[in-house]
């Protein structure tokens, strides 16, 4: 690993950090305060009218705690396509990127392993991904304590951004994945945008009704249960390690891949 | 007595006829060598190799003894690499772009950089993305010796290059190869791995067509003449019976080897109403070098 490298990737992507970060906030700081106990009952109504619609963006039912109603509509899909997408960003940039503009040649020209300069990078995209969650968890937390105080299931809401972490772990791993098989930017990032697209869109669908319910079984999304997770259930514990568990292999599987591989400097 | 850097029959084929094949050439520490050869010839894939970016087919190819794709960090610890194509981080400023480049090499005294910019001249508080080519390319340069290497491997370095920036940087390829650093130079100008290079490897599709003393080389300089004259019927004249000279109306195109004294003489018997020359780029060279054998 290099510290330099590091530190220049960060310098170079804080930018990007900040922007989808000031996002989250916005959406978080706004669902938080959309809590209202009555309110609820008048979306209830909302999602009776248009069933389809509501069940698509996983919120079905609008809970009734303020934990159940954060798990609903912030965890069901904004905090899980915002990261995604800043994600998908920055790991095309940091192996595929220089690869593609020629600067990897500058990287590998110093005296450093390839796995070196490959895991700085992943070092990198995870932190990255780590921060995008603790912000998640900490903007949540501090909202719901400022608004309504005492209402948050803090341990509860910790196991599911535990879950949220592990969910980008996985999308980070996926996109890594492809940065460093590709050759071209536009390629890995296609191709890790592609699938991860494809899954949100197949859990989508697979919540509208009963017909398309199979298709959960088809999207690792569905591995990250949020009712379970709140619920404390031991097996949406078991299926969110295994969601680490590809997530993690991913990356790894990534860099033995460029460690290997020839490359067009 | 085993060579610095050694290539043994490296073989890469990329298909259609691209690529290198079965190339053998040793550098001794301390020489400088050439690497000529027209544009697609292998020079680059070569580097490439010795850089550990891509691995060999078939043969090996090793500095200091070390493998380099297996052994790249150990390699690189000893190597200086100017890539052919540049590609710096655009939105780098020139200096912090190189103190990032010192840092990854773990270089800590900037006095060379330093004295290496003055050199050059380098713009060193533009961003990247606004510099021209030659001024990355002097980036490139910086960067490439800042860490005094041992071996310098160096792809077509004069690229993008001002007459009087290339004459600095061969004079600081002299001075290194004074001090005992082995150079690979791949150019595709004579002149360059000339002044520089003892021995210089020819390289034409892919395959080392012969590895020469630089010094033999040079006696087999020849130019090539075009003179237009006055009346066709002078160029006429002027062309019969001399060897390997081509006329089209008024202009004579023709190719003179060794010395000029006898043609330039026998052109002044003839109303000359223009003269250019100028000397054979490579693949003319190679032709006559190597006769018909490269057909």
């Amino acid at each position: 690993m290099s510290l330099t490298l590091f530190r220049r990737e960060v310098r170079a992507h804080w930018v990007l950090a900040l922007v989808f970060a000031a996002v989250m906030t916005l959406y978080g700081s706004m669902i938080v305060s959309m809590f209202d106990p009555k309110l609820g009952e008048s979306l209830a109504m909302m999602a009776e009218s248009m069933p389809q619609i509501f069940a698509a963006f996983n919120m079905t039912d609008p809970g009734a705690t303020l934990t159940e109603f954060l798990a609903n509509y912030l965890y069901g899909f904004l905090f899980v396509v915002l990261p995604m997408v800043a994600i998908l960003i920055l790991a095309a940039g940091l192996v595929a990127g220089h690869v593609d503009k020629g600067s990897m040649a500058y990287l590998l020209a110093s005296p450093h392993t390839r796995a070196g300069i490959v895991w700085t990078q992943a070092a990198v995209l995870f932190s990255f991904t780590l921060l995008l969650c603790a912000w998640a968890f900490g903007l949540c937390t501090a909202a719901a304590q400022l608004m309504f105080p005492g209402e948050l299931d803090l341990e509860h809401f910790a196991l599911l951004n535990v879950g949220l972490l592990g969910l980008h772990v996985f999308f980070g791993g996926l996109a890594f994945l492809c940065s460093c098989l590709f050759n071209e930017t536009r390629l890995a990032a296609g191709i890790a945008a592609g699938l991860c697209v494809l899954f949100v869109l197949i859990q989508m669908l697979s919540q509208v009704g009963d017909t398309f319910d199979w298709l959960r079984l088809c999207t690792p999304l569905t591995l990250f249960d949020t009712d379970g997770l709140l619920a404390g259930d031991s097996g949406a514990i078991g299926r969110l390690l295994i969601l680490y568990g590809w997530g993690s292999s991913m990356y790894c599987l990534g860099a033995v891949a460029f460690s290997r591989r020839d490359l067009p400097l | 007595m085993s060579d610095l850097i050694q290539v043994e029959h490296l073989t890469k084929d990329y298909g259609k006829g691209r690529g290198v094949f079965d190339v053998s050439f040793g550098v001794s520490a301390g020489e400088a060598f050439g690497f000529l050869g027209p544009n697609g010839a292998g020079k680059t894939t070569t580097m490439r190799h010795l850089m550990g970016f891509v691995r060999p087919d078939s043969g090996r190819v090793r500095i200091a003894g070390m493998d380099c794709f297996a052994d790249a960090r150990r390699v690189q610890e000893k190597v200086g690499y100017l890539p052919g194509e540049l590609s710096l981080a655009g939105n780098m400023t020139g200096d912090g772009f190189l103190r990032f480049v010192a840092s990854m090499k773990h270089v800590r005294d900037s006095a060379r950089c330093r004295a290496l910019c003055d050199r050059f001249e380098v713009d060193r508080k533009n961003r990247i993305r606004k510099m021209s080519k030659g001024q990355k390319q002097k980036i490139g340069l910086v960067c490439t010796f800042l860490g005094d290497p041992e071996v310098y491997l160096l792809d077509e370095p004069t690229s993008g290059l001002d007459p009087l920036m290339q004459g600095r940087f061969l004079e600081l390829l002299e001075e290194e190869k004074a001090r005992g650093k082995t150079i690979l130079l791949s150019s595709h100008m004579f002149e360059e791995v000339e002044r520089v290079c003892t021995r210089t490897a020819m390289l034409r599709a892919g395959r080392i067509a012969a590895i020469e003393q630089v010094q033999a080389l040079r006696g087999a300089q020849n130019r090539v003449f075009t003179l237009r004259f006055e009346t066709e019927k002078a160029a006429l004249l002027f062309a019969d019976g001399l060897t390997g000279a081509a006329r089209n109306g008024c202009v004579v195109t023709a190719c003179v080897q060794g010395s000029v004294d006898s043609f330039l003489k026998r052109a002044a018997c003839y109303p000359v109403a223009d003269l250019q020359v100028r000397s054979q780029t490579l693949e003319e060279r190679f032709l006559h070098y190597y006769g018909g054998e490269e057909q």
